[in-house]
């Protein structure tokens, strides 16, 4: 059991497609049970006959087959035939074995996230896979599914195969792994057994020099918040599947308050960053801002003053192909009269404009005319911070903003968001990090299959995790 | 640059061969090709003639292709806007001054071909149907309208031939020779076109949408109505061009007006890289062609739909040596920089 | 009288299934090809010439098949292995086959084309009611039927079946998984041309007399739009097919019974119908996931 540790970016996942054969690599060797092979012609094909098999962060099934479907259509064994029934009956057997229980009729798009990830790791091991990989595998388990989990691991493991495991969570680490290895910006700094190796020393290593993560970083004081800023009224909205259908939804965040709401993904935070985006239409309630019904749609919410940062780069609004000032520029096309006025675009205006947001925020490289498509994913989400953020709304709604960046990035977009609750604003955060959750929020709410449930001040990260999956309150 | 002049001589090349192959002297045929576009007043008359047309259909063709909109109905959209002008100009008021009924023929080609390009916008938009298909249909049905008012309402008092009378001179183009001034409007509409892409608000919003629709959308752009729009204009251009045809050069409308303007069209607009400016050496380069097809019709006997030929391998080899499919991006600075 | 128009559906019909299971393969694959417009085109050319040439339908038809799988090549080519827009590379097929054909045509016959041999019924049904209008259709009609039926088999029970249409929903999964994505779309589109190219030899062997420029008239872009009618499966596809090959049947009735309505409205009738079909059909059909797409190997 061997697992891949370092934070986002530093190559783990790009490591991993290398030896699956979905990344060609531009040098290096690869040993496979004492043979030494060559990597310029690998492929997936060869890496399935190897018996290598890799469970991604994405969903590597196809959404429209079922489970069954799906673990028959790469199978080299079986005839010309697909018999729907014993395919059924060959799956139902293998997740028994497994203790992997997945639906069978459904198509694959129609599962919880956890089923999808038990689906994926079923045909890893229908394969007969030698060696498993698995790619944050935690990231979408709730903590009781991830103890199943390890279980399963282990129970492989003692059979003999190999399991890669990649994190970024120490602890996890420390539960299970037998050997670690650490990358770090790309290099691998350290391969070398579990035992005795501490969470400090595994941080550091991760971290490099930096200083550790801010889980130390004071909380804001729980101040009582100022007069509701942004409430969601009965707000319900159809969803992906009926996991993350959101379900009358009642939620008040105040003046200089962070409320974050908490989840596991798939269970209605992308349905309810939509609707406070402005673009999924509720079915029912509404969004208020300072008491004042507001329109669910982009213009409207943005008028009202409500500011939308994102860790997907299409959902906070950049568009790959623009420049920077152009980007700056976009939200603002029907009414922002600093650079739209009588039909015409003032691009000299966009990109004074986004200068002074380079200058301020410190956006690399410099140039106002870059296809923004160009910028890291830190400097990127600066470019979004420095747009939102424009004006100081008085209502701010982060999803995951922090996803995929690194530490750095990480901790400016949240001083950012401390700076703005501290200036007054009511700042909503989404975020399926719990930690990021815990370390900026005055006040949490979990969001379960749709419906909001309060998190007891205090609660452990136990508790927390059983409300997650929806015990009983 | 090199990739436009590459796909030019690779289907220059490519209708040589099919030329030999068919069993005729691709040499006579190719001199008769470039004399026939490029060589004295009377190639280069036809020529210039040829690319007002090309011109204004591929800029429509351009505009759309940029908001992500497939527009193949170019065709269709010039017809209708052919139909437009000639309805106005031989139906409306006889004793207009020249001054209000060529205008005025021109901006009814223009709503004509408006009409069609939104009919498919509005599918796209409210019902869901690929623009690829409405608007290829809506070019049969162009035909088959311009044949129906050929031979019904619009048809000449002596009745005679399935073709319109002849345009009032008052809304004909002034014209230096035969060069008519559409050729000029071409190239102010180019420039317009540039402007309205790079400077204005729509243009923004429909780069923007063919970009990422969905970065679009959450910042406020609808990427349906965009579209919509972006149809609408890119057949008010078709359809200019096809009133600037019947009020500058054939004087009628009769059917087979057009040799498949809309089509090559596509080709300019991919030969010129979707950006407005540099669709004005690739309109001349097409209409040199189709002078030049003529010519050699005439002269070495080689059907004029060869030209077709070139356009297909230029289409082709152009996209393909593209990087990946029709990239947009470029790497450093943005497009709108410029 | 209604078995004229059965045995007219059918006849008409033929033509428009056969091109529309091709592309259905392609979409199915992923692979939208409004080539086959063109396709058509040059099938009904080969198709033509070579049936001239040798005095034998059969042969023209087998021409048409191997043109049509040519063109698939080509386009396989610049869509599938190079990765290029595949309308773009449709259309360019598209214009190839106008100009193409037209060049040939004329350097063939510089007069009028000669008639050519045609494909007559398979059965000889006499005067037999209604199974007679079936009976007496030509092979096209029976193959059209039978590719149908065998297609819709292949894509729920076979391994072939369920590897195209992963390629077509997911091709990166495909790819995950072992399956040649390239390769089983680019067989997928080359078999789909063979296809239509057989449609466009339909259209000159057993629906008129001759081959003239540009005879396709759109049908090709009809069979892409049969494809989205019937939702992407085998049976809705028949199913279109016939009412579409109905539709066609009734107006030359209409045309025939002459009348006050001028000749160019009822051409006009078949563009329309597709366009009302598709704006009322096309809000609630789900197209295969990566359709149109082209698929290149990276790293996520």
């Amino acid at each position: 059991m061997h697992a891949l540790l370092g934070q986002n970016g530093a190559g783990k996942t790009t490591l991993m497609n290398v030896l699956v054969g979905l990344v060609r690599p531009d040098a290096g060797r690869l040993e496979l049970w004492g043979a030494d092979l060559d990597l310029a012609r690998w492929s997936p094909a060869q890496a399935v006959r190897a018996g290598i098999r890799m469970v991604h962060q994405r969903s590597a099934l196809v959404p429209a087959l079922s489970v069954p479907e799906n673990l028959a259509f790469g199978d080299p064994r079986g005839g010309p035939w697909f018999r729907a029934r014993r395919a059924r009956e060959a799956a139902r057997a293998l997740a028994q074995r497994y203790g992997l229980e997945v639906p069978l009729d459904r198509p694959v798009e129609a599962l919880a996230p956890g089923e999808r990830q038990r689906a994926e790791i079923l045909r890893a091991l229908d394969r007969g896979a030698r060696a498993l990989i698995l790619d944050e595998p935690t990231a979408v388990l709730t903590p009781g599914e991830a103890e199943a989990l390890f279980a399963s691991l282990r129970r492989l493991r003692d059979a003999g195969r190999a399991v890669v495991f990649i994190s970024h969570k120490l602890a996890e680490v420390e539960a299970i792994a037998d050997r670690v290895s650490v990358l770090r910006a790309g290099r691998c700094v350290a391969s070398r057994p579990a035992q005795g190796l501490s969470a400090a020393e595994l941080g550091r290593l991760m971290l490099g020099d930096v200083a550790l993560p801010e889980a130390a970083a004071a909380r804001a004081p729980a101040a009582p918040p100022g007069s509701p800023r942004l409430e969601l009224v009965g707000l319900s909205a159809p969803g992906g599947d009926e996991a993350s259908r959101l379900r009358a939804i009642d939620l008040a965040v105040g003046e200089g308050e962070i409320v974050a709401v908490i989840g596991i993904d798939g269970n209605g935070q992308r349905e309810l960053e939509e609707v406070l985006a402005g673009v999924r239409r509720p079915s029912a309630g509404g969004v208020r801002v300072r008491g004042e019904p507001v329109a669910v749609s982009p213009r409207a919410l943005r008028r009202a003053g409500v500011a939308h940062l994102s860790g997907d780069r299409e959902s906070a609004g950049l568009v790959p192909g623009m420049s920077l000032a152009e980007n700056f520029a976009l939200k603002g096309s029907y009414d922002d009269r600093r650079f739209f006025r009588r039909g015409r675009f003032d691009l000299a205006a966009a990109r004074a404009a986004v200068a002074g947001a380079i200058a301020r925020f410190a956006i690399v490289p410099d140039d106002p005319d870059l296809d923004c498509a160009a910028l890291s994913g830190g400097n990127a989400q600066k470019l979004a911070v420095a747009r939102e953020l424009d004006g100081d709304p008085p209502v701010l709604v982060a999803a995951n903003p922090t996803r995929g960046l690194d530490v750095a990035s990480a901790r400016f977009v949240h001083e950012q968001l401390r700076q703005r609750a501290a200036a007054g604003a009511a700042v909503l955060l989404i975020s399926s990090d719990l930690d990021e959750a815990q370390a900026l929020a005055s006040r949490l709410v979990a969001l379960v299959r749709g419906s909001l449930r309060a998190v007891p001040p205090g609660s452990d990260r136990s508790a927390i995790g059983a409300l997650l999956v929806g015990a009983p309150a | 640059m090199t990739r436009a002049l590459a796909s030019a001589l690779a289907g220059l090349a490519c209708v040589a061969a099919a030329i030999a192959l068919l069993g005729d002297a691709p040499g006579p045929a190719l001199r008769a090709l470039v004399a026939g576009s490029l060589v004295g007043t009377a190639a280069w008359t036809a020529t210039l003639l040829k690319t007002a047309p090309l011109l204004l259909s591929g800029l429509g063709v351009a505009l759309c292709f940029r908001c992500g909109v497939w527009n193949i109905g170019a065709e269709g959209q010039l017809l209708a806007g052919a139909l437009a002008a000639t309805a106005l100009a031989t139906r409306g008021p006889a004793d207009a001054p020249a001054w209000l009924l060529a205008p005025a023929a021109l901006a009814a080609g223009a709503c004509g071909g408006a009409l069609f390009g939104a009919a498919a916008g509005w599918l796209r938009a409210w019902r869901g149907v690929s623009e690829v298909i409405s608007t290829i249909l809506l070019n049969f049905v162009a035909i088959h309208c311009v044949a129906l008012a050929v031979q019904g309402p619009l048809r000449e008092a002596a009745g005679a031939y399935p073709q319109s009378d002849a345009l009032p001179l008052a809304a004909q183009l002034p014209a230096l020779g035969r060069v008519h001034a559409g050729v000029l409007l071409a190239l102010a509409v180019a420039v317009a076109v540039h402007a309205l892409l790079f400077r204005g608000a729509p243009g923004f919003r429909m780069r923007a949408v063919g970009l990422s629709p969905r970065a679009a959308r959450f910042a406020g752009i609808s990427p349906e109505r965009t579209g919509a729009l972006a149809l609408a204009l890119g057949g008010a251009l078709a359809g200019l061009a096809g009133a600037c045809e019947v009020a500058g050069v054939t004087r009628r409308l009769y059917e087979g007006l057009s040799p498949g303007y809309g089509y090559t069209a596509i080709a300019v607009a991919l030969l010129g890289r979707l950006h407005p400016l540099a669709l004005v050496p690739a309109a001349l380069f097409f209409g040199a062609l189709e002078a030049g097809a003529g010519a050699m019709q005439r002269e070495a006997g080689v059907p004029a739909e060869a030209a077709k030929v070139v356009q297909a391998v230029v289409i082709l080899i152009s996209t393909a040596l593209a990087a990946g499919p029709l990239a947009l991006r470029r790497p450093r600075a943005a497009e709108g920089a410029r | 009288m209604s078995e004229a128009l059965v045995e007219a559906t059918l006849r008409l019909a033929a033509p428009l299934l056969l091109a529309a299971l091709g592309e259905l393969w392609a979409e199915r694959a992923g692979v939208v090809n409004i080539g086959i417009e063109g396709t058509m085109l040059w099938g009904a050319f080969a198709g033509f010439a070579v049936a001239v040439a040798t005095g034998s339908a059969a042969a023209g038809v087998a021409a048409a098949g191997l043109a049509g799988a040519a063109v698939g090549a080509l386009f396989a080519l610049f869509a599938v292995w190079r990765g290029a827009d595949q309308i773009v590379v449709g259309t360019a097929v598209n214009l190839l086959a106008l100009g193409g054909t037209a060049l040939a045509a004329r350097a063939l016959w510089s007069g009028a084309p000669p008639a050519a041999p045609r494909v007559g019924p398979v059965f000889d049904a006499g005067t037999l009611p209604l199974a007679g209008a079936l009976l007496r259709q030509t092979g096209f009609a029976w193959a059209g039927l039978a590719l149908a039926l065998a297609s819709g088999l292949a894509l729920r029970a076979t391994r072939a079946g369920l590897r195209l249409r992963a390629v077509g929903e997911s091709a990166r999964a495909a790819d995950a998984e072992g399956v040649p994505v390239a390769a089983t779309r680019a067989l997928a589109v080359v078999l789909g041309s063979a296809l239509a190219g057989i449609a466009g030899s339909a259209l000159v062997l057993s629906l008129s007399d001759s081959f003239s420029e540009g005879m396709s008239a759109g049908r090709g872009f009809i069979a892409l739009a049969i494809v989205i009618f019937g939702r992407w499966r085998a049976s809705g596809v028949l199913a279109a097919s016939l009412f579409f090959g109905a539709a066609t049947a009734l107006q030359f009735r209409l045309q025939a019974r002459g009348g006050a309505i001028p000749y160019p409205v009822f051409l006009m009738l078949p563009y329309l119908l597709t366009l009302a079909v598709l704006a009322l059909a096309s809000g609630r059909a789900r197209a295969p996931g990566d359709l149109g797409r082209a698929y290149r190997r990276e790293a996520t």
